[in-house]
């Protein structure tokens, strides 16, 4: 059983790695597409109706979507001063508290977003702009895709928070 | 009680003030006390186009909003919100919503993004906006080759129809866009914000009154709360909306026609007010895109029809 | 139950949950869900957090971010800090005190370069710490000249501390780059004016430093200006298009994001592997920094809701003080806030019910979002979560301790309150450079 534990932990670890990884080509592009925008605006007198919309949708993706990286690597920003006080014994207490809660409140925003994003599956919400681009629908539904992932990764957490194989902090500040 | 209504203006406009001095306190009155308003800036509880279904949840007890950012949402709110070179005048769409078949329709729009749990207590507009152009726009004709600024749907498509090239660009980048002669022309805001914004200094030609965008609004409050006011209350509130928005429309027009009067005795600016006859052409050719548009949805053809029957009534359109 | 108490239990439920080491977003997204569910009830509760969590991604301005970011982490992989650090060592000649006159100057073309603090105080740590440690140089004093000077890297434009102020306060991003710039540049002389005099006061603490090429006459040192060349370049490429108005905040992060790695290919230091490394490290920063907005924007929609807005501006503007001192009043706030908690979440907190009270008191909330990142500033300094402090620590030599990192910034924080009263007191300072901008 512990080690099936382990298995599914250090699987769920490589997904999140790749997801992230990706999520930074996907910031590239994102990159490319401004700069390009100003070059057809004002090299070309020519600028696009799909830029910013697309821009948006991929730095959102690549934004909500490389959770599970930041979560594996421990990276989200918290105020760990107490770990000097309170010593390494209590402070392992308090990390297994930080990634229930951390699970809750996760929990509670795909509950939250759960019935919008089902919604906009059923009744696509269009931009309304002359793109008029599924661009409002897709954010809905990929933030619910990064906090279902979120939740994921911090049960790998978990798992390593009781076989005693978490990773080092990565200092996210 | 009081009643939070978020509305789509925000904190530090103008029509926020106008309407939290002078209209606040007389619905009080006109109810004696049993119906006040509390305005919330747009974006303080939730964003504008999440206003229906909050509206819906009880979350806010009210919206007034302009109905342009629900076209996303339902199609009908494109033609309901800006029908684009439409009306001639603030009070002819606000006669299609007060005296016409508008409340109807648009109740049932409104039902479809709230979950038919808003109810509609009135629509009307509050100005007429008008066009900076950096070259001057005269006539419809004029209109071929300029490049125009219209990111919404339906401004954009009608532009195209009438020759021009509609740009999508953000609203921060309009005054750099003008400056540099990236448009002709913007599609932004009232005269007197235009002003203020210092569009009308870097496009000299603005078009006023305007020649296409009206945004319209709506007041709407949660069914129930709806459902629990007095007969007479509901009357006072829904008779109440039409006199602010006629007085805001007056007020804004005033302050509009006052500075463009203003600017252009000094030279400032060259004020361009189409002919009637062009008017008419732009809109001919807008008629059509509308046409276009109304297919999109049969909540969209019955707004637009609502329309086009109360436009023949009052003798816009044959 | 009253606002004054929900506003106690939320306040006591997120330091509560942050002391235990919580994530800041994690914390917000609890308190705001709570709340919205106990107020509310489930289903209208649910919707107004997920209202606002959802708008967060319709941000357009917020796209800069991490763009910066990626143009911060290229340029700390490039040499040109150190290339830069070595020109103005010649260009400035012998005199003493003037290697950490040199760190200043190059912190402050870093700083036009940079939106964030971090990888500047990096850069800084690994080039002048060292160097000033070696020619003999008080340690307090650099240790101290390079966590202040690294800071501007936030309220000398491009700043992101800025670029999010912005969007929280509603105002132009390009007016508030445009008016911090001379307050970087005032905090800048202030750390250069203190070296200087404590210097003349103790020599002992600066020994002269030579090179044989600052013996050459002015006119001559002046070919060894090219490793300025390329960071000139590079700024006016960005601020230039930012100022111009030829292109959005975010465009022009784009732009410089692309620049960073055309300076690095032109001094030959690009390479597949660093532009991949760059962009995951930035992926893992931005990654982490937008739950603490979405948690944040989630509390101030449902704060804002059940009035605690209202309460907390009309608690402000009803103090019987002149308008000024509740400027000041809310500058000690954040100073406070400063000592404990992370920007953003100090930003989120403070701005939306400080921005509308700044405008009917009748100031320019653009120059209180100056006013707002210079006191961003001294909270980068400030012990006991001063994060500078720890981006330094974790690249200067073993035997500096965090203790005396801290002791050696004291004084250069009183630098940043002063510069922050000459701010308050002659708005100008600020407006002068939108004003002509306009
Ligand atoms: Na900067
Ligand atoms: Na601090």
């Amino acid at each position: 059983m512990r080690r099936f534990f382990a298995c599914c932990a250090a699987a769920m670890d490589r997904v999140s790695v790749f997801t992230g990884q990706a999520c930074a080509s996907l910031l590239f592009a994102c990159i490319a597409l401004s700069a390009l925008e100003v070059v057809m605006r004002y090299g070309f007198d020519h600028p696009t109706s799909w830029s910013i919309e697309v821009t948006m949708a991929l730095c959102a993706t690549a934004w909500v979507l490389s959770v599970g990286y930041v979560t594996e690597r421990n990276r989200h920003i918290s105020i760990t001063m107490l770990e000097i006080l309170v010593g390494p014994k209590l402070w392992r207490r308090f990390r297994l508290i930080q990634i229930l809660v951390s699970i809750g409140a996760v929990t509670g925003l795909i509950l939250a977003i759960w019935s919008p994003a089902m919604r906009v599956i059923a009744r696509p919400e269009y931009s309304g702009t002359a793109l008029n681009s599924i661009q409002p629908s897709y954010l809905k539904v990929v933030l619910l895709a990064g906090c279902v992932l979120y939740v994921a990764q911090l049960f790998a957490n978990l798992i390593r928070w009781f076989q005693g194989t978490e990773k080092e902090d990565g200092g996210g500040h | 009680a009081t009643y939070t209504v978020q509305t789509s203006f925000n904190a530090g406009d103008f029509s926020t003030q106008y309407l939290t001095e002078h209209w606040l306190p007389k619905i009080a009155e006109m109810t004696g006390g049993r119906v006040e308003i509390a305005l919330t800036p747009n974006g303080s509880v939730v964003p504008a186009k999440e206003t229906p279904h909050a509206v819906g949840l009880g979350v806010i007890d009210g919206d007034w909003t302009s109905v342009n950012y629900f076209s996303g949402l339902e199609p009908a709110f494109a033609i309901l919100g800006d029908l684009i070179s439409g009306y001639d005048t603030p009070q002819q769409m606000a006669g299609f919503c007060e005296n016409g078949p508008g409340e109807a329709v648009w109740q049932k729009a409104l039902d479809e993004v709230s979950d038919g749990e808003a109810h509609l207590v009135g629509c009307a507009p509050y100005s007429r906006e008008a066009l900076p152009a950096r070259v001057p726009i005269r006539t419809f004709d004029d209109l071929k080759g300029k490049k125009i600024r219209a990111p919404e749907g339906l401004a954009s498509a009608v532009f195209q129809a009438a020759g021009a090239s509609p740009v999508s660009i953000p609203f921060s980048e309009v005054y750099g866009a003008l400056e540099k002669g990236i448009v002709d022309a913007a599609d932004a805001s009232a005269y007197v914000n235009n002003a203020s914004t210092g569009l009308n200094d870097v496009a000299r030609y603005p078009l006023y009154p305007g020649i296409h965008s009206m945004p319209s609004m709506q007041l709407s409050f949660n069914r129930e709360k709806w459902e629990d006011l007095s007969e007479a209350d509901r009357k006072a509130l829904r008779d109440w909306f039409y006199m602010a928005m006629a007085d805001l429309t007056r007020v804004v027009a005033e302050q509009d026609a006052a500075l463009a009067a203003k600017d252009a005795a000094a030279g400032k600016v060259e004020v361009i007010d189409w002919a009637q006859a062009d008017r008419d052409r732009l809109r001919d050719v807008a008629r059509i895109e509308w046409e276009k548009f109304a297919a999109k949805g049969p909540l969209a053809k019955e707004a637009l029809d609502a329309n086009l029957a109360y436009m023949k009534q009052i003798g816009l359109l044959k | 139950m009253g606002i004054e108490i929900i506003t106690i239990l939320i306040v006591l439920g997120l330091l509560a949950l942050m002391a235990i080491g919580i994530p800041l977003g994690v914390t917000t997204l609890t308190v705001s869900l709570v709340t919205a569910v106990l107020y509310f009830g489930e289903r209208a509760g649910f919707f107004i957090v997920s209202a606002n969590v959802t708008e967060v991604l319709h941000k357009y301005e917020l796209i800069a971010v991490p763009f910066f970011v990626f143009m911060a982490n290229v340029l700390e992989r490039s040499g040109i800090a150190h290339t830069l650090f070595e020109s103005m060592a010649i260009l400035g000649g012998r005199f003493r005190g003037s290697v950490a006159v040199q760190t200043t100057v190059v912190a402050v073309v870093l700083a036009a370069m940079s939106g964030i603090m971090g990888g500047e105080i990096v850069m800084l740590g690994l080039i002048a710490l060292p160097q000033m440690l070696r020619l003999g140089y008080d340690r307090k004093m650099s240790i101290g000249i390079i966590c202040a000077a690294g800071a501007l890297a936030t309220l000398i434009p491009p700043s992101v501390v800025l670029i999010v102020y912005g969007l929280a306060a509603q105002v132009s991003i390009t007016k508030l780059f445009a008016a911090s710039a001379v307050p970087g540049l005032l905090l800048a002389s202030l750390f250069i004016a203190y070296v200087l005099v404590r210097v003349r006061l103790n020599p002992s603490l600066a020994p002269i430093y030579d090179i044989p090429e600052t013996g050459l006459p002015f006119v001559q040192r002046l070919r060894f200006l090219n490793g300025a060349i390329l960071p000139a370049v590079l700024i006016m490429a960005v601020l230039g298009v930012i100022y111009s108005g030829v292109a959005t905040v975010t465009e022009a992060a784009a732009i410089g994001a692309v620049g960073s790695l055309v300076v690095a290919a032109v001094r030959g230091e690009l390479s597949w592997t660093m532009a991949r490394d760059a962009m995951r490290r930035t992926a893992l920063t931005v990654g982490s920094i937008i739950w603490l907005v979405l948690g944040a924007v989630s509390l101030i929609g449902i704060y804002n809701r059940i009035g605690g807005g209202d309460f907390l501006r009309g608690m402000l503007t009803s103090l019987d003080i002149a308008p000024i001192w509740v400027i000041v009043v809310m500058m000690a706030i954040v100073m406070v806030l400063g000592t404990f908690l992370e920007w953003i979440a100090i930003l989120f907190i403070t701005v939306p019910i400080f921005a509308p009270v700044v405008q009917d008191l009748g100031y320019d909330p653009v120059w209180f979002g100056v006013l707002f990142a210079m006191n961003i500033q001294i909270y980068y300094l400030s012990p006991p979560f001063g994060p500078a402090c720890f981006f330094l620590k974790s690249v200067a030599p073993k035997d500096v301790e965090l203790q005396e990192i801290f002791a050696a910034v004291m004084p250069f924080i009183a630098l940043q309150a002063i510069g922050l009263l000459l701010v308050l007191a002659f708005p100008d300072i600020a407006l002068w450079l939108p004003s002509l901008v306009e």
